[in-house]
C-alpha cells in the first residue's frame, strides 16, 4: 500500500520508530548507525533511497548532541544517496526551549556596589537609568569616582550573590556535616535551594557558575542554540520537519522549509475524558504563566475551569518557603487538580505546582505532559512530590523511567506521528488531524 | 575607546582549554571570558561574558576523543553566539578537523561528513577556518570561506633534527597515502624514504602489511598525519622491525589515541611516539612511557596573529616559529 518510502530510525527512540513502522506495514530501513572508537558518528544506508521520500526518526533525548550530528548525518547520507525527499521527524526537538537567562538575585553588574542599596529600599528602576533627555547620565558616580574601581568591585559580587546554602530549607540533603563532597551539596544546593536563580534548566556542574564572572560592566547572556538548530537541519539537506508540541510555536518561522506542528493535545484531552472520574469537576492548572494558553485550549474545549501559577520574580526578600515565590490565580480547593505542560525536564516547576496546589486544597493532583525528558534527579523528585499522577507522552523512551517511578503512565503517540508520515508522503492534509472538536 | 575595537578575541571550548590558554600566552592576551557546560538534560549551554561586537574572533575548539560530536555543538553555538552578537569576523580555529577521514563517498550511501561539517561551520556564521594537519587537503575545498590547513611538518622537522640528530634514519610512511607527507620531511631531511602498503578491509582493522624500500640497521621514522588505534602503527613497527629496523619511531601529527591506543602502543615494538598537542592527551602522557609531545602552540598562536593582522600565513609553512 505504502510504496515508495523509506523510514529510517536513529538510535534515539528505536522503539518508536518500531511502533511506526508497524503501523505503516513497512519495516525499517537498513542502516548501520554507530560510533568509531574516537567518538564520530558512523553512518551508512544500506538500502536504496534513490528518488524515495525518506523519513528520519529521530528524538532529542538522551545525548542530544550525539543525536542531533547523528541526524543530521543520516539526512545528509541519504541527500548525497539521491533521495526525493527528506523528512526529519523529532518527536521531541532538540534545544527547542530557549533557557532563560540564568537569573540571580545580584543580576547584571550595576554601577553601584549593591551594599550601598538599602535592600528594603528596592525602587525598581533600572540602575543605571536609561538613557533618556533630562535623565543625567550615570546617575550613581561623582565626577570624582573612579570607574574601573567601582566596576572591579561589583563584578566581585556578582555571580556569588547567595552565599552559603541555608540550613533546613529542603530535607532532600543536610548542608552540615555533608561529607559526600564539595559537588554533590552544591548540586543539591543548586537545584533546590536557589531554584529562584535558575529558571527553566538545572546545570550538571555549578561550580563553574559560581566562579564564572562577566567581564566588569557586561551583563552576561546565555546564547540561544534555536535558529542555529533550524539552520543545521535545513544545510544538512532536510526538505521538512515534523515535530510535537513545540515549546515555542514561533519556533516554526526559524524554518525556511515546511513544518509541521503536531500536537498532544487530542491524546492528552482523551485521556482526560477517560481516566479521570468526574473530570468536569476537575480544575486545569498551568504551571507557569508561559503555559497558560496550552491549559486553556485543553479547559476551554472540555468545559473545565481553569487556574494558574505565576512564578512571582520580583526580588522580595526570600522567606524560608519555597513556595514563597508561587502564586495561585484561581480556586482549586476541595478539587482535582490537572497540571498541564509541553515539557518537564527536572520538574522543578511541576513538583512545586503540585505541592501548592495541595496546600491550597487540591484533592488529587495529576500532571499530564507531552515530553517528559526527566533529567537528572527528576524522577526521585516526582516519587517525593505531591503528584498523584505523571502522564506523557512516549516521545521520548520511557521505559527505564517507568521502571523508577510508579506514579509514572506513558501514552503512546506513534499513531500520531504514523498518520502524520503517511498523509505527508500522500500529500493530504495534516490539520485534519487535529480538528477533533 | 572607539579604537579598541577589532582586536583579537580568543574564545576556547571545553575541548582543550590548555593548547587554548597556550595560545593566549603566546599572544600575550586573555581569554574571552564565556562558559560552556551541559545542563541536565545534555543540551548544550553558552554563556558568554565579554562584549564581542566588532572584535576579531578566534574560537580554539579542538577534537576531545569520544566527546566529538558534544565539542562540535559546542562550537557551533560559539559560533552563533557571536555571529549574534555582532562579531566582525570570527574565525574556527580547529586543530584537529573532526570527521575528516569521512571526506568522500566510498560506498553507496556512505555520508561526506566532513562536507556536512564544512557546511554546519559556515552555516552557523563562520567567516574563516583555520586547521592543522588535514586529513585530505582536498576538505579545504568544502568550504566556501578561507581555510588556512597548517602544517606540523616544521615543528616536526625541528625535533628530528634536535632529537635523532647523527644517526642513520630513514622515514617510512605507514600507508600509500601518507607518501606524500613523508616524501616530504624525507626530501628536507635528505633522508631515505620507505612506504609500507596495506590492505584495509574493515574500519580501524588492520590488514596484511609488504614493506618497499630499505630500513636495514637505519632508524626507522614512521610518519603519518593522525594516530587513532595504533592498530595500523603497531602493524607497521613490527613489519619494519622485521625487514630489520635498528629502532622505531613514530612522529604523528594528530594524538587522537582512543579505544586500546595505550596498550597497544605500550606492547609495540615502537621506542617512541612523538605527537602534537593538537589533541588534548589527558593522562596519556603518565599511561605511556614512549610518548613525545611537541608543543604547537606557537604555530596556531602565529597563524592567528598573521590572520588578524592580515599578514601571509604560509610563511609558516617552512618555518617553524621559535
Amino acid at each position: 500500500m505504502v510504496r515508495n518510502i523509506v523510514i529510517l530510525s536513529g538510535n534515539s527512540h528505536p522503539a518508536l520508530s518500531e511502533s511506526v513502522c508497524n503501523m505503516l506495514g513497512i519495516p525499517a530501513g537498513n542502516r548501520i548507525l554507530s560510533k568509531f572508537s574516537v567518538g564520530e558518528t558512523r553512518c551508512e544506508i544500506k538500502d536504496s533511497v534513490r528518488g524515495k521520500d525518506v523519513f528520519i526518526i529521530q528524538s532529542g533525548g538522551g545525548s542530544v548532541n550525539d543525536h542531533l550530528i547523528e541526524l543530521c548525518i543520516m539526512i545528509s547520507a541519504c541527500k548525497t544517496g539521491s533521495a526525493k525527499r527528506v523528512t526529519a521527524v523529532l518527536p521531541l526537538f532538540p534545544y527547542s526551549r530557549q533557557p532563560d537567562l540564568p537569573y540571580n538575585k545580584v543580576g547584571a553588574p550595576l554601577s553601584k556596589p549593591p551594599t550601598e542599596v538599602p535592600k528594603d529600599k528596592y525602587t525598581f528602576e533600572s540602575v543605571p537609568a536609561t538613557p533618556a533627555p533630562g535623565i543625567t547620565k550615570s546617575a550613581s558616580f561623582g565626577k570624582e569616582t573612579d570607574l574601573a574601581r567601582v566596576m572591579s568591585k561589583t563584578s566581585l559580587s556578582n555571580g556569588t550573590g547567595n552565599g552559603i546554602p541555608r540550613t533546613n530549607s529542603e530535607n532532600y540533603f543536610n548542608a552540615n556535616g555533608n561529607t559526600n563532597g564539595d559537588i554533590a551539596s552544591a548540586q543539591n544546593y543548586l537545584t533546590h535551594s536557589r531554584t529562584g536563580s535558575y529558571t527553566t534548566h538545572d546545570y550538571e556542574n555549578p561550580g563553574l557558575i559560581s566562579t564564572f564572572q562577566a567581564k566588569p560592566g557586561y551583563k552576561r547572556w546565555v546564547a540561544q542554540a534555536g535558529t542555529l538548530v533550524a539552520d543545521l537541519l535545513t544545510c544538512a539537506g532536510a526538505d521538512h520537519v515534523v515535530a510535537l508540541d513545540l515549546h515555542d510555536p514561533q519556533y516554526q518561522g526559524f524554518f525556511d522549509i515546511p513544518m509541521d506542528n503536531l500536537y498532544g493535545r487530542p491524546l492528552l484531552k482523551r485521556y482526560i475524558q477517560q481516566n479521570i472520574p468526574d473530570y468536569k469537576e476537575a480544575v486545569i492548572v498551568s504551571p507557569d504563566a508561559g503555559g497558560a494558553k496550552r491549559a486553556t485550549a485543553i479547559a476551554d474545549s472540555l468545559g473545565m475551569d481553569f487556574a494558574l501559577i505565576h512564578k512571582e520574580r520580583r526580588p522580595t526578600r526570600i522567606t524560608d518557603r519555597q513556595n514563597a515565590t508561587m502564586m495561585l490565580v484561581g480556586n482549586v480547593a476541595n478539587r482535582v487538580c490537572i497540571l498541564v505542560d509541553d515539557l518537564a525536564d527536572t520538574a522543578n516547576t511541576i513538583t512545586r505546582a503540585a505541592k501548592l496546589v495541595r496546600k491550597e486544597g487540591a484533592t488529587a493532583v495529576y500532571a499530564l505532559l507531552t515530553h517528559g525528558v526527566f533529567s537528572g534527579d527528576a524522577i526521585a523528585r516526582i516519587n517525593a512530590s505531591a503528584l498523584d499522577k505523571v502522564i506523557v507522552t512516549n516521545s521520548v523512551p520511557q521505559d527505564e523511567h517507568k521502571r523508577l517511578c510508579p506514579k509514572l503512565e506513558v501514552l503512546d503517540v506513534s499513531p500520531i506521528f504514523a498518520e502524520a508520515i503517511r498523509r505527508i508522503h500522500h500529500g493530504e492534509s495534516i490539520s485534519v488531524l487535529f480538528q477533533y472538536d | 575607546m572607539g579604537d579598541m575595537a577589532n582586536e583579537i578575541k580568543l574564545l576556547s571550548g571545553n575541548s582543550h582549554p590548555s593548547l587554548a590558554k597556550a595560545v593566549a600566552d603566546r599572544l600575550g592576551i586573555e581569554i574571552a571570558k564565556t562558559m560552556s557546560l551541559n545542563y541536565s538534560n545534555q543540551e548544550t549551554s553558552v554563556t558568554v561574558g565579554e562584549s564581542v561586537r566588532d572584535e576579531d574572533v578566534f574560537i580554539l575548539q579542538s577534537t576531545a576523543p569520544g566527546d566529538i560530536n558534544d565539542g562540535l555543538m559546542e562550537l557551533l553555538i560559539m559560533i552563533h553566539a557571536c555571529r549574534t552578537a555582532s562579531a566582525r569576523r570570527i574565525t574556527a580555529v580547529i586543530p584537529n578537523f573532526p570527521y575528516a577521514r569521512q571526506d568522500k563517498k566510498d560506498k553507496s550511501r556512505a555520508p561526506i561528513s566532513a562536507k556536512l561539517i564544512a557546511n554546519m561551520l559556515q552555516t552557523a556564521g563562520c567567516n574563516h577556518v583555520i586547521t592543522m594537519d588535514l586529513h585530505a587537503s582536498q576538505i579545504q575545498g568544502f568550504f566556501n570561506v578561507p581555510v588556512d590547513n597548517l602544517y606540523a611538518e616544521p615543528s616536526v622537522l625541528r625535533w628530528i633534527r634536535e632529537n635523532l640528530a647523527g644517526q642513520e634514519t630513514v622515514i617510512v610512511s605507514p600507508d600509500a597515502g601518507g607518501a606524500k607527507r613523508a616524501t616530504s620531511i624525507a626530501d628536507r631531511l635528505d633522508r631515505g624514504f620507505a612506504l609500507i602498503h596495506k590492505e584495509r578491509p574493515r574500519p580501524n582493522v588492520v590488514g596484511r602489511m609488504v614493506l618497499v624500500g630499505d630500513v636495514v640497521d637505519k632508524v626507522a621514522i614512521l610518519v603519518d598525519d593522525m594516530a587513532d588505534t595504533c592498530g595500523t602503527l603497531a602493524k607497521a613497527a613490527a613489519t619494519v622491525k622485521e625487514h630489520g629496523a635498528r629502532e622505531v619511531i613514530a612522529v604523528v601529527t594528530h594524538g587522537i589515541l582512543s579505544g586500546d591506543a595505550i596498550t597497544t602502543l605500550n606492547n609495540s615494538c615502537l621506542s617512541q611516539i612523538v605527537v602534537t598537542n593538537t589533541v588534548p592527551l589527558g593522562d596519556k602522557v603518565q599511561r605511556c612511557k614512549k610518548l613525545r609531545v611537541i608543543d604547537v602552540s606557537p604555530t596556531i598562536a602565529e597563524a592567528i596573529r598573521r590572520t588578524h593582522n592580515g599578514e601571509s600565513v604560509s610563511f609558516l609553512f617552512t618555518h617553524a616559529p621559535v
